[in-house]
């Protein structure tokens, strides 16, 4: 599947000096400015870039669904015909017959009140004279095409009986509804779990296939880039700053930011933990932009004429265009020869004390209720099932798994800090359910802290920084003083600036803002920190700075840290050990090395492969486990394993062992590095 | 559906005779029959009252219980509903005035629905053009406007166009006019009678929906699914219609039974300024003459009429959601 | 349990980065005050509004010292007399002079509206935030009275009880407040409900800081300008339903005034002495139509997601 040099297909899609204007209340902000574009049938070209830097935009503005109030300028010529200007009849005629569109949340994307199968036959309807029971059959054919399971039954339910994944298939299927040219995939997987992203992907190369289309598939995901486009643009503040084949251009990438951008992405597959090479700085706003290159201020190897005129995209090999006037002192370096990689940080000594955190057992349900007013419970949702794991000061333990796998639940349990309902939470070393005097439970609750996933959402907008970082501090008793000291030390430990007391979170980026929750879960000098999800709200090339800070200070203040995170290149980089959750079981612990290594759970092998590569020869060539199906409800667990249904090991297995995994669930034993929970290794 | 309905209509069933019986143990409290005929010349005596008032259930020297016991058998075997103080039966009363009061409550909110939501559809899709904001500043000024001043209003507005015209071309006052013969000739009087109660009744209602529908609409033409209908080749409009409308419509058809009292309560500021002899102005007779069985009458003809409203509403929602069927 | 899903990448349409919020709070109480009076100041039906209300309010303290009537006394020699330069408004079949039982109707309507906000804004609070935050049965129990409430015919009750007691103006306040809360109530409890979701709620509660202090420093504030916003609506649904009382008779009664009873006695005279009802009628909707609109001022200055308030 390498790509060939010249494309194959012909020219389905040219787009020219295609220009965005958004009005906003500072007056008309361009979104894009001056995009070029070509996508050829049978082909994709991948559109990459961070929040803002205009790249759904480009999208909208093509199929001519900008919101009112922005204006497209420029050339979009879909197979010679101008497509900026049409009035909404004209280009409604081209909308869903020539190009199909899928969304990136498609919970929201289906209309809740109409049969999916209907939605699809509708689709069909509008674009050719065909009788209601033509256009029925060929939406089950649809259905079925995208991997909708028994088709003709599920055709008649209605969205909200359908999971995330089994609605963007949906998605897709009323984007080929009517065979188009060319099929715009904006984010289609953000919203979705690895296992369920790989077979996304997989429709979506099933689509092109039996269409022949192009696609334009917009991402920010470098994994997925590799893995499956032709052609990748680089989008920075709003242009187009690189455009190359894809082989070529992560392998020689010729403009800093590109660079920058695959170095602060961790690798699935490192081995060895090295700081990651983060780019400085964020993206600029829209109505922000510096005059000259827009990179330039986050930019190591910016010079004076950078800062002057902004470098036009030019071509500086056969198919590599860069706007950079640097390309040349670029090209085949690697990204810690640009970019400062952090200091490694110095192993501290870890404290030899005992766990900092003990869990055992750890069970939680939820009852299952039915009917509005007399409120009858159903049954019983097993969200979390005998869990038990202990983590030492210094260690980083990762809990790993799918939505719905009860990791989240895990983590308010322990936070609560009361008797849970079923096993034991010990923090340092005190049983939680225990009867504790009052200043021994204010200890405990200042010894565990968290940081939230959404900055945003963590600090309360109505109150400046120092009234944020004090709260937690007053509610441990300090005293004025004392609470006016720390609040500068912990500003100082996460690096903002002092000046940033009297400011309000709305006027902090999104990494400032993540660094706000990190100082304030540090002020009362905790012990474990409970990281749910910490980088994943933020843009990638921000990500690198805050895993780096963590890092510093795990080592600089012998912190323990427990993550929930889905991305396992996170999770590689920085866990010591691991353990992978399934409907609210671990079925797979042990060391990071060992597990990524060696994964031995046939849940664990599927879910590590899911994971892509940003690496096309690595991506594009290894061997990959997708998983049929989809996680069952934790409202009716099987009485033996919880992954039985979906095991890919399974129907290899001894007629008596597949009995054996469908009626006893097995329990967790030592196998190899790791410690599994499965009958058959 | 229909045992969806059907579950529903025997909740608001209970919901009638809760309210009912309530209303009787709160009117007997609140109101005294004896008063009827305290100012009577020449004086009775508290016995001679108690006597009067016996045969008619309302006797004070029996318990409160005692009374209920025997108005409710009355309801429940014989739909007896009891009688004045003065004992004029409410049987009599109730037919017709029901009949009057409940077109009038039955026109009332299917104009204010049908307009308002109307309104809102048509300016929601033209945001801030000047339609737009000319209905909402003509609205929210209606939305202020009492009951009571809106139709005196009218009435000043049509004695002064019968004045300028020189015949009687709107009704004013009554339900219909006396001595009237013949089928058309009586319906097209009643009908003129109508037409100034239901414009007030449909001026104070319709500015609630127009407002709801308009940004209920507004919060489904920016959902994504409207942009996904789009995506598949419908123009603007067709999607509006199509998907974003009908989705708009559902939490609006669960809401017209909470407005029916509100209606009910318009319906009695009208009825008494207009003169018709309906539910409403029973309402506040009753209360001026402390007729316990008549008041509780009104007040289960309320319930009632909110019963139906909400029973139509569950109908309109099954019709329009059809995740209720399903689930 | 929860959906990861990297916020940073959803590249909207507007592609604006989290940190490009244009409503940035200055850093001062006082100046924050400042920041909604200028929004507020902006919206010019607003600040009409508030003029309106303003006169409206004087008129009722200070109108009575204009005129040598007081609104009890008759006029035997002017029964029934247009606006004339004695009588600015007016007089009735009893000689009553319009423009002195205008001010004392309007001041009783207010009087009444003001403290019958005020207990409503306080029961509506207490009820709906604390069944939001207590939860539980406590929770279902008072959204089942609420809704109970709503479907009563609560009208019919309002007249019973207040043709008992027989017109006096003061008991109307209590009256009024037990049958005004609910809506309130019910949209106090979904918003609060909302915000005991907030990820910021549930960090202090795992930071230790104590109930009460998260309530008042976490969620009143944000409550703070619905309260406001209700406040005004509060008025305008009080003024209306006692004015519906009143005119039926079982609110405010004679020989006292408020401004539905003067509609009362002007109804009968509508086409023969129209200045009866005109007077009362167009202060009424003057009252109601002005706090209105400072009401939806207030709604635009106060919420930060406004674009009615234009930028600040």
């Amino acid at each position: 599947m390498t790509s060939p040099t010249t494309p194959a297909g012909k020219r389905v899609l040219s787009v020219r000096d295609l220009t965005v204007t958004f009005q906003s209340e500072r007056g008309p902000v361009e979104a894009v400015r001056g995009v070029d574009l070509d996508l050829y049938a049978g082909r994709t070209l991948a559109l990459v870039g961070e929040s803002g830097s205009g790249k759904s935009a480009t999208a909208t503005s093509i199929i001519g669904l900008l919101p009112p109030g922005a204006r497209a300028r420029g050339e979009v010529l879909l197979d010679g015909q101008e497509l900026l200007g049409l009035d909404d009849r004209r280009m409604s005629a081209v909308r869903g017959r020539r190009v199909g569109m899928v969304f990136q949340d498609p919970l929201s994307a289906l209309t809740p009140i109409f049969a999916v199968g209907r939605q699809v036959a509708d689709a069909v309807r509008v674009h050719s004279k065909v009788s209601k029971q033509a256009a029925w059959r060929r939406a089950v054919e649809l259905l079925d095409l995208v991997g909708i399971p028994r088709p003709q039954l599920r055709a008649r339910d209605f969205p909200h009986q359908f999971s995330g994944g089994m609605r963007q298939r949906v998605v897709i299927a009323l984007a080929i509804a009517n065979d188009p040219d060319l099929i715009i995939a904006d984010e289609p997987t953000t919203a979705l779990d690895v296992t369920v992203q790989a077979q996304i992907l997989e429709v979506l190369e099933v689509a092109k296939a039996e269409t022949g289309a192009a696609v334009l598939l917009i991402t920010h995901d470098l994994g997925v880039v590799a893995g499956h486009a032709d052609e990748v643009a680089v989008m920075y503040a709003g242009r187009v700053v690189e455009r190359a084949e894809v082989g070529e251009l992560f392998a020689t990438p010729a403009m800093p930011y590109t660079l920058g951008l695959l170095g602060s992405v961790p690798s699935p597959e490192a081995t060895r933990r090295l700081p990651l090479v983060p780019i400085e700085g964020e993206p600029p706003a829209p109505s922000q932009r510096p005059a000259g290159c827009p990179f330039a201020p986050r930019c190591p190897l910016v010079r004076d004429d950078c800062r002057d005129k902004e470098p036009a995209l030019t071509e500086i090999r056969q198919r590599h265009d860069v706007a950079c006037v640097r390309a040349a002192d670029v090209l085949g370096r690697r990204p810690e020869d640009v970019f400062a990689r952090a200091e490694e940080p110095a192993v501290a000594p870890a404290p030899a004390a005992g766990p900092v955190l003990r869990v055992n057992g750890l069970g939680r349900t939820f009852p299952v209720t039915k009917g509005a007013v007399l409120r009858r419970r159903v049954g019983t949702l097993q969200a979390v099932s005998g869990v038990s794991f202990s983590i030492r000061a210094g260690e980083t333990f990762c809990l790993v798994g799918e939505s719905g796998s009860g990791k989240t639940t895990t983590l308010l349990e322990i936070l609560r800090l009361r008797p849970p309902e079923s096993g034991t939470v010990e923090v340092l070393g005190v049983d939680v359910a225990g009867l504790l005097p009052a200043p021994e439970r204010r200890r405990l609750r200042q010894a565990v802290q968290i940081v939230m996933q959404d900055p945003q959402g963590a600090l309360d907008p109505r109150l400046p920084v120092f009234e944020l970082l004090a709260e937690p501090l007053r509610a441990a008793g300090y005293a004025a003083e004392a609470t006016r000291d720390r609040v500068v030390e912990v500003l100082d430990l996460v690096g903002l600036p002092r000046d940033s007391l009297d400011r309000f979170p709305a006027a902090f980026s999104g990494g400032q803002r993540q660094r706000l929750t990190i100082a304030r879960a540090l002020a009362t000098k905790p012990r474990l920190l409970v990281l749910d999800e910490p980088v994943s709200a933020l843009d990638v090339s921000v990500q690198a700075s805050v895993l780096n800070l963590l890092a510093r200070l795990k080592s600089q203040l012998g912190l323990a840290y427990l993550v929930v995170a889905h991305d396992l290149a996170v999770v590689r980089h920085i866990a010591d050990r691991i353990a992978v959750m399934y409907l609210g079981h671990i079925v797979e612990t042990g060391g990071a090395e060992e597990l990524f290594a060696q994964p031995r759970h046939p849940y664990t092998r599927a879910l590590l492969s899911a994971v892509p590569i940003p690496d096309p020869e690595r991506e594009r060539s290894r061997e990959r486990i997708v998983l049929r199906g989809e996680q069952r409800s934790a409202a009716n667990l099987p009485a033996g394993c919880v992954f039985a249904d979906r095991c890919q090991l399974r129907p290899t297995l001894a007629t008596d062992l597949q009995e054996l995994c469908g009626t006893r669930r097995p329990l967790l034993e030592q196998s190899g590095g790791t410690t599994v929970a499965c009958h058959a290794v | 559906m229909v045992r969806y309905v059907a579950r529903k209509a025997i909740g608001w069933l209970a919901m009638i005779i809760v309210a009912t019986n309530a209303t009787f143990f709160l009117a007997s409290w609140f109101l005294d029959p004896r008063s009827n005929y305290r100012e009577l010349r020449p004086v009775r005596t508290e016995d001679q009252i108690a006597h009067a008032l016996a045969p008619y259930g309302l006797s004070p020297r029996w318990s409160v219980v005692h009374r209920w016991w025997y108005w409710l058998s009355g309801v429940v075997l014989h739909f007896d509903w009891g009688h004045s103080p003065t004992g004029v039966p409410v049987n009599s009363e109730i037919p017709r005035r029901a009949l009057v009061s409940g077109q009038l409550i039955l026109l009332g909110v299917v104009a204010s629905v049908v307009i308002g939501v109307a309104l809102g559809v048509y300016t929601a899709s033209r945001q801030y053009s000047l339609a737009d904001r000319a209905t909402q500043t003509l609205s929210v000024v209606l939305f202020n406007v009492p009951t009571v001043v809106s139709a005196l209003g009218l009435v000043l507005a049509a004695v002064w166009l019968n004045q300028r015209v020189g015949t009687t071309v709107l009704h004013v006052a009554g339900a219909n006019t006396a001595g009237v013969d013949g089928t058309w000739a009586t319906i097209l009087d009643r009908a003129n009678h109508l037409i100034l109660p239901t414009v007030n009744l449909t001026l104070l209602g319709y500015v609630g929906w127009h407002l709801t529908q308009r940004s209920l609409l507004l919060d489904a033409l920016g959902a994504d699914f409207v942009r996904t209908a789009r995506a598949t080749g419908l123009t603007r409009t067709q999607a509006i219609r199509r998907h974003a409308l009908r989705a708009s419509l559902i939490p609006t058809a669960t809401s017209v039974a909470f407005t029916i009292p509100a209606v009910f309560t318009g319906a009695i500021i009208t009825e008494t300024v207009f003169g018709w002899e309906g539910m409403g102005r029973y309402f506040t007779e009753t209360i001026a003459k402390n007729d316990v069985d008549g008041v509780v009458a009104v007040a289960a003809f309320g319930a009632v009429a909110t019963a139906v409203g909400a029973i139509l509403s569950d109908v309109a929602t099954v019709v329009l959601d059809p995740r209720v069927r399903v689930s | 349990m929860t959906a990861t899903l990297p916020t940073g990448s959803l590249d909207g349409p507007l592609d604006a980065p989290p940190g490009a919020r244009v409503d940035v709070p200055p850093p001062l109480r006082l100046g924050r005050l400042r920041l909604y009076a200028r929004r507020f100041a902006r919206n010019r039906s607003a600040v009409v509004g508030v003029i309106i209300f303003v006169l409206l309010v004087a008129y009722s303290v200070l109108g009575g010292l204009f005129t040598p009537w007081d609104w009890s006394r008759q006029d035997f020699l002017a029964l029934t007399q247009p606006p004339s330069g004695s009588h600015w408004f007016g007089t009735n079949q009893g000689g009553n002079d319009i423009y002195a039982q205008s001010v004392h109707g309007l001041q009783r309507s207010l009087v009444i509206a003001l403290s019958v906000s005020v207990l409503t804004i306080v029961i509506a609070a207490v009820v709906g935030a604390g069944a939001a935050y207590l939860g539980g049965r406590v929770e279902r129990w008072a959204l089942a009275l609420i809704h109970f409430l709503l479907v009563v015919p609560s009208f019919l009750i309002l007249a019973l009880v207040s043709n008992r007691v027989s017109g006096d103006w003061r008991v109307l306040i209590p009256l009024l407040t037990v049958f005004g809360w609910m809506f309130t109530a019910r949209v106090i409890w979904s918003v609060s409900t909302s915000l005991r979701e907030r990820d910021y709620v549930l960090l202090a509660e795992f930071m230790g800081v104590s109930r009460w202090r998260i309530v008042l420093r976490h969620i009143i504030p944000h409550l703070g300008a619905l309260l406001i916003v209700n406040f005004t609506l509060g008025i305008v649904s009080t003024v209306l339903a006692e004015t519906s009382l009143s005119f039926l008779g079982f609110g405010v009664k004679t020989p006292d005034v408020s401004l539905g009873s003067l509609l009362a006695d002007g109804s009968g005279t509508i086409t023969s002495a129209p200045w009866l009802f005109a007077f009362p009628a167009g202060l009424l909707v003057l009252l109601t139509v002005s706090v209105t609109l400072i009401g939806d001022g207030l709604r635009d200055a106060l919420d930060p997601t406004s674009m009615v308030g234009g930028r600040a």
